[in-house]
């Protein structure tokens, strides 16, 4: 019980510390995007006064001139625990309408593509542990550590490059057809999959192979393991074996490479929506820098943020479940 | 246990200082060498690391900078001993523009390594070894820096911030790995804490920084240059990403620069005829990060060797957790 | 081998090679050996001898890439003799833990961390066909005579159970299915000297109660004494002496035994403050081609450097791998032969570690 509030202290601290990370960077930084905002405005009227130009800036960005830093900081967090992300300076719609609107495609995407790359990886590892020194453990050996060393937005650019605009095989960007209507229908969520399928493409051919190189690694030990030999001797099933014993112990370490592996990707999903105009939260994060929108891009990055410690909390709370030496939980060294 | 470390210094006493640094020698360099050299992967992988660091220091001064119009625009490549590699659309000289590249990269990559496994270190180390409140807070700090997306993260800073030296850069782009790093070089140092040997070093009151110098950091070293390694690849990834999506201010000599030029002005996604601008850097910037994989992982093997092979077929490695745990 | 006894594990010419770049390491030499039935048949030697591939012989459980060849021959009843290393692969499955049953090395990882106690038990059932409700009945009773709740360690993950509770379990989960042989190796080596010495006690009743054969392995020469009917002493890779515990331990002809005996001064004096025998056991790829105990024995001579000494039954009970077990004795007193307490001399290299131990001081 007291592990939980610690698990959800230490989330709510860190998504605190964002906010606050965000504020400091806009608010504090010199050059940032109050200097920005006020450059642009010099340069539209040039014959406005400096204090004229100020009250303009404040007016845009939503501060009150009144306030002291602290009390701005305050009310900042306190807006934005309240949902409210400020306007974006650039579509003129709220931040959060423009991004709660997108989220769920950044999560179709990295669902999709975690789900292929530890299916995929624990799958070719745990055969690969099975056949260790065999011509198939090298040739994949290999073949996983080649995957592994190409950015994922190489691969993208090369898909794109190769199927979509030379082939014509894939759309070049979108997350679903004009044609299609949005609703719970198969056509519309075969169009969904394949407007999304050249991105987790991306992502899972990169990636497959360092969850492959893992669990085979993991499965080596446990092949190792006295309980492993005892279970063996002890005639039960393969089956059994191949799933109770090496499966599960191999998997379990792999659950903190998972927690691991949303944020990383979720961060590469900022990258290739971009490449694949794929309108998630990546893509107006984008959008926004472009554009200098700042709180477009700050709402953007504190989502993000969000969602990664929604999902490591979520794991972290689940991790009890399959490891039955983490069910105290204060032991465990994980993340 | 207390009587390892007399015999220990007896030991030394018999060496001479001259043997004494051979079998350093042996035991940090050559063996650690020819573990490496007899594997071919990792063999591949010290060459092409070796290469790209050629190619940043005697290249650069070897091959000419890239310039407009140092050739006809769009020369295709192999059509001219002039220019190998062909000329993107400004006429620059392909190779030009990957050699000069390179030096620019490696300082990024250096500088990241160097703060994030400092950084790392340090913190991982006294959360580590001084435990208590110094470590929960350390802990908790890492523990809400990790769950922070970096390339996010890094994105926002390099928005904001515009660098342009490479060392700023390369610190940027690593603005939160130390933090996992530091997470599990906590973890470790706390395993070594408890180990017999740091035990009899504390029992002998040996000096904390001095057992920390010289018991604890010894044992990370593996892991802290394995992970070295890794965060120049998180630099490679990174930087090229967000300098192909001009994120990063504007640069001539990055490979990101290149492939963004051709992606975005010479149309190369349309063209078959203007890809290989787009395709050359893609492959300097995949063959140094395969380098740098098969270096890591082959570093990996010899430190690790629990991951090395079951049956490999030394007697030395056969200490299966059976015969070789009890006494 | 002995007519007359009734013999329940007959071992003959095990062998065990494993292929390695250096050569050929035979870690298992031509070993003869027969188990009677409910009897405890102790086997002592130092590390690498060899045991664990002994105690793993006796199941045709020998792990890859080993080879194991020679003869292994179970007999449920004197009269049935089963060739272990000729059984189908399903017959071999059966027989292990039905018949013949293993307690490991490393017993406190023989649990998958992620099964409850009471599964281990359950999944070992059902694998053997056996009765959920009967079986599960059998492991309370031998849970409880090993002085466990049963219901508690049942529910319990293994990391929730100390390393002895967590031994005794293994035990119980050995004889689940009521086997004729129980062959243990090193079951005590991971406890401490209290728990060791309480585990021993409960092998004894056990063994009384389920009238068991045990094959009992550890490095602990006095251990082993208080617990055998009979004892081997393995020496690279093969038995050197085999005897009833009363002709090992105080009639000991071979010099390696006596070796072994004269490192303990007194029989309740625990393995950790055993002093070590001078010199090295040999390397498995090359056993010299005489006796391998040669090296480090007083008395060796050339007939010892050139050929293998065969067995020399002193009696019926009591043979000995040596040229000279008649010189033995008078080449290597025992101090409590000769009622003098006093320590052994330290081997060499603890007295040249020492002045660099008092230096430190
Ligand atoms: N997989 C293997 N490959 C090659 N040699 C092996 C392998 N496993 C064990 N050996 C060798 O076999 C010999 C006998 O090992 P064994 O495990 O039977 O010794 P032991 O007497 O049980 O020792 P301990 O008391 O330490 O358990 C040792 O010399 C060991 O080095
Ligand atoms: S045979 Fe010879 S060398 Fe071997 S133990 Fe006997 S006396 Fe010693
Ligand atoms: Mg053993």
């Amino acid at each position: 019980m007291h592990w939980l509030i610690n698990r959800l202290g230490r989330a709510i601290l860190t998504i605190v510390g964002t906010v606050s990370l965000s504020f400091v960077m806009i608010r504090l930084i010199p050059g940032g995007p109050l200097d920005y905002l006020r450059g642009q405005i010099r340069n539209q009227n040039p014959g406005m006064s400096s204090d004229a130009i100020d009250a303009l800036v404040e007016a845009q960005a939503a501060i009150n001139p009144d306030q002291s830093i602290v009390e701005q900081y305050v009310s900042y967090m306190s807006s934005v625990f309240q949902g409210d992300l400020g306007t974006s300076t650039w579509y003129g719609d709220p931040v959060n309408q423009i991004l709660i609107e997108a989220l769920p495609w950044t999560l179709f995407v990295m669902a999709l593509s975690l789900l292929f790359t530890f299916a995929i990886g624990i799958g070719l590892g745990a055969v690969m542990a099975y056949k260790e020194g065999s011509r198939f453990d090298y040739t994949f050996s290999s073949v996983s550590i080649f995957f592994n060393s190409i950015p994922y937005y190489v691969l993208g650019v090369l898909f794109l490059f190769v199927l979509s605009y030379q082939m014509d095989l894939f759309p070049t960007g979108g997350r679903s057809s004009d044609a299609v209507p949005v609703g719970f229908s198969v056509a519309f969520l075969l169009d969904a999959l394949y407007h999304a399928a050249l991105p987790v493409l991306s992502f899972v051919l990169t990636r497959f192979g360092f969850q492959a190189l893992a669990m085979r690694g993991n499965s080596i030990n446990v092949l190792g393991e006295n309980y492993l030999r005892a279970a063996k001797i002890r005639g039960l099933p393969g089956r059994r074996i191949a799933f109770q014993y090496v499966g599960r112990n191999a998997v379990l370490p792999l659950y903190t490479t998972l927690m691991i592996s949303i944020g990383t990707m979720f961060g590469g999903a900022v990258i290739l929506e971009e490449i694949f105009a794929y309108p998630g939260i990546g893509y107006y994060m984008f959008q926004a820098i472009d554009a200098r929108d700042y709180p477009l891009m700050m709402g953007a990055f504190i989502i993000i943020t969000t969602a990664i410690v929604a999902a490591i909390l979520f794991a972290d709370l689940t991790y009890g479940l399959i490891d039955p030496r983490a069910s105290g939980g204060e032991t465990r060294e994980t993340y | 246990m207390d009587a390892d470390s007399p015999f220990r210094a007896y030991e030394v006493e018999r060496r001479t200082r001259r043997q004494r640094w051979a079998y350093k020698w042996d035991l940090y360099v050559a063996s650690p060498l020819r573990v490496v050299w007899s594997d071919w992967r990792t063999r591949v992988g010290v060459l092409i690391v070796v290469f790209y660091l050629l190619m940043g220091t005697v290249g650069v001064v070897l091959v000419p900078p890239p310039e407009t119009n140092q050739g006809a625009l769009h020369t295709q490549p192999f059509q001219t001993m002039a220019h190998p590699l062909g000329t993107d659309g400004l006429g620059q000289d392909m190779i030009s523009l990957i050699v000069h590249a390179t030096p620019p990269m490696l300082e990024m990559m250096l500088s990241g390594g160097v703060f994030a496994t400092g950084v790392a270190t340090v913190l991982g180390t006294l959360a580590g070894y001084r435990a208590g409140r110094i470590d929960s807070v350390l802990t908790t700090v890492m523990d809400m820096a990790t769950a922070i997306p970096g390339l996010p993260l890094a994105i926002v800073v390099a928005t904001i911030l515009q660098p342009e030296s490479p060392w700023v850069v390369g610190i940027v782009l690593t603005i939160n790995v130390w933090a996992g790093l530091g997470r599990s070089i906590r973890s470790q140092v706390l395993t070594l804490r408890e180990s017999d040997y740091v035990e009899a070093s504390r029992t002998m009151r040996i000096r904390t920084p001095n057992i920390i110098a010289r018991d604890i950091v010894p044992n990370i070293m593996p892991y802290i240059t394995i992970n070295f390694v890794n965060a120049g690849r998180i630099v490679i990834f990174s930087s090229v990403a967000l300098y192909f999506l001009g994120v990063l201010p504007f640069t001539n000599t990055h490979w990101g620069v290149t492939m963004n030029r051709a992606y975005r002005n010479s149309g190369a996604l349309y063209s078959l005829g203007a890809s290989y601008t787009l395709l050359i850097p893609m492959i300097a910037i995949i063959v140094l990060s395969l380098g740098l994989v098969l270096l890591s992982q082959g570093a990996d093997r010899i430190f690790n060797p629990r991951v090395r092979a079951r049956r490999s077929k030394t007697i030395s490695d056969s200490e299966d957790p059976g015969t070789g745990g009890a006494r | 081998m002995s007519p007359g006894k009734d013999v329940v594990l007959d071992v003959e010419g095990a062998r065990v090679q494993f292929e390695m770049d250096r050569g050929v390491a035979r870690v298992l030499d031509d070993v003869d050996l027969s188990v009677s039935r409910e009897e405890i048949f102790g086997i002592v030697g130092e590390s690498g001898s060899g045991k664990s591939m002994l105690a793993a012989s006796m199941l045709d459980a020998v792990e890859d890439p080993g080879v194991l060849s020679g003869s292994i021959t179970y007999y449920p009843s004197p009269d049935e003799p089963v060739d272990i290393l000729e059984l189908s692969a399903e017959e071999l499955r059966q027989l292990r833990w039905e018949e013949i049953a293993m307690v490991f090395q490393g017993a406190l990882d023989s649990f998958n961390p992620t099964l409850r106690i009471g599964q281990h038990f359950q999944e070992t059932l059902s694998a053997h066909n056996v009765d959920r409700q009967s079986g599960m009945e059998r492991a309370r009773e031998l849970l409880s005579d090993l002085y466990l709740e049963p219901e508690q360690v049942l529910a319990s993950h293994p990391h929730e159970l100390s390393g002895g509770m967590r031994q005794r379990a293994l035990i119980a989960l050995a004889l689940l299915l009521e086997p004729e042989v129980l062959v243990m190796d090193e079951p005590t080596g991971a406890l401490d000297l209290l728990m060791q010495r309480s585990i021993l006690s409960l092998i004894k009743k056990l063994q009384r109660k389920y009238n068991l054969t045990i094959v009992f392995i550890s490095h602990d020469l006095p251990l082993v004494a208080n617990l055998a009917d009979r004892i081997g002493v393995m020496y690279a890779f093969d038995l050197v002496e085999v005897g009833t515990a009363e002709d090992v331990v105080e009639g000991a002809r071979h010099p390696y035994t006596r070796a072994l005996l004269k490192a303990v001064p007194n029989l309740e004096t625990p393995y950790a403050e055993m002093q070590p025998i001078a010199g090295r056991a040999p390397d498995p790829v090359s056993v010299p081609k005489g006796c391998s105990y040669a090296e480090r024995c007083p008395l060796a001579d050339d007939q010892c450097l050139d050929v293998h000494p065969p067995y020399d039954d002193l009696t019926d009970e009591h043979r000995v791998a040596c040229y000279y077990p008649e010189e033995a004795p008078a080449a290597i007193p025992l101090p409590f032969e000769d009622q003098s307490v006093e320590r052994p001399d330290d081997p060499p290299e603890a007295a040249g570690a020492a002045p660099g131990k008092e230096g430190s001081r």
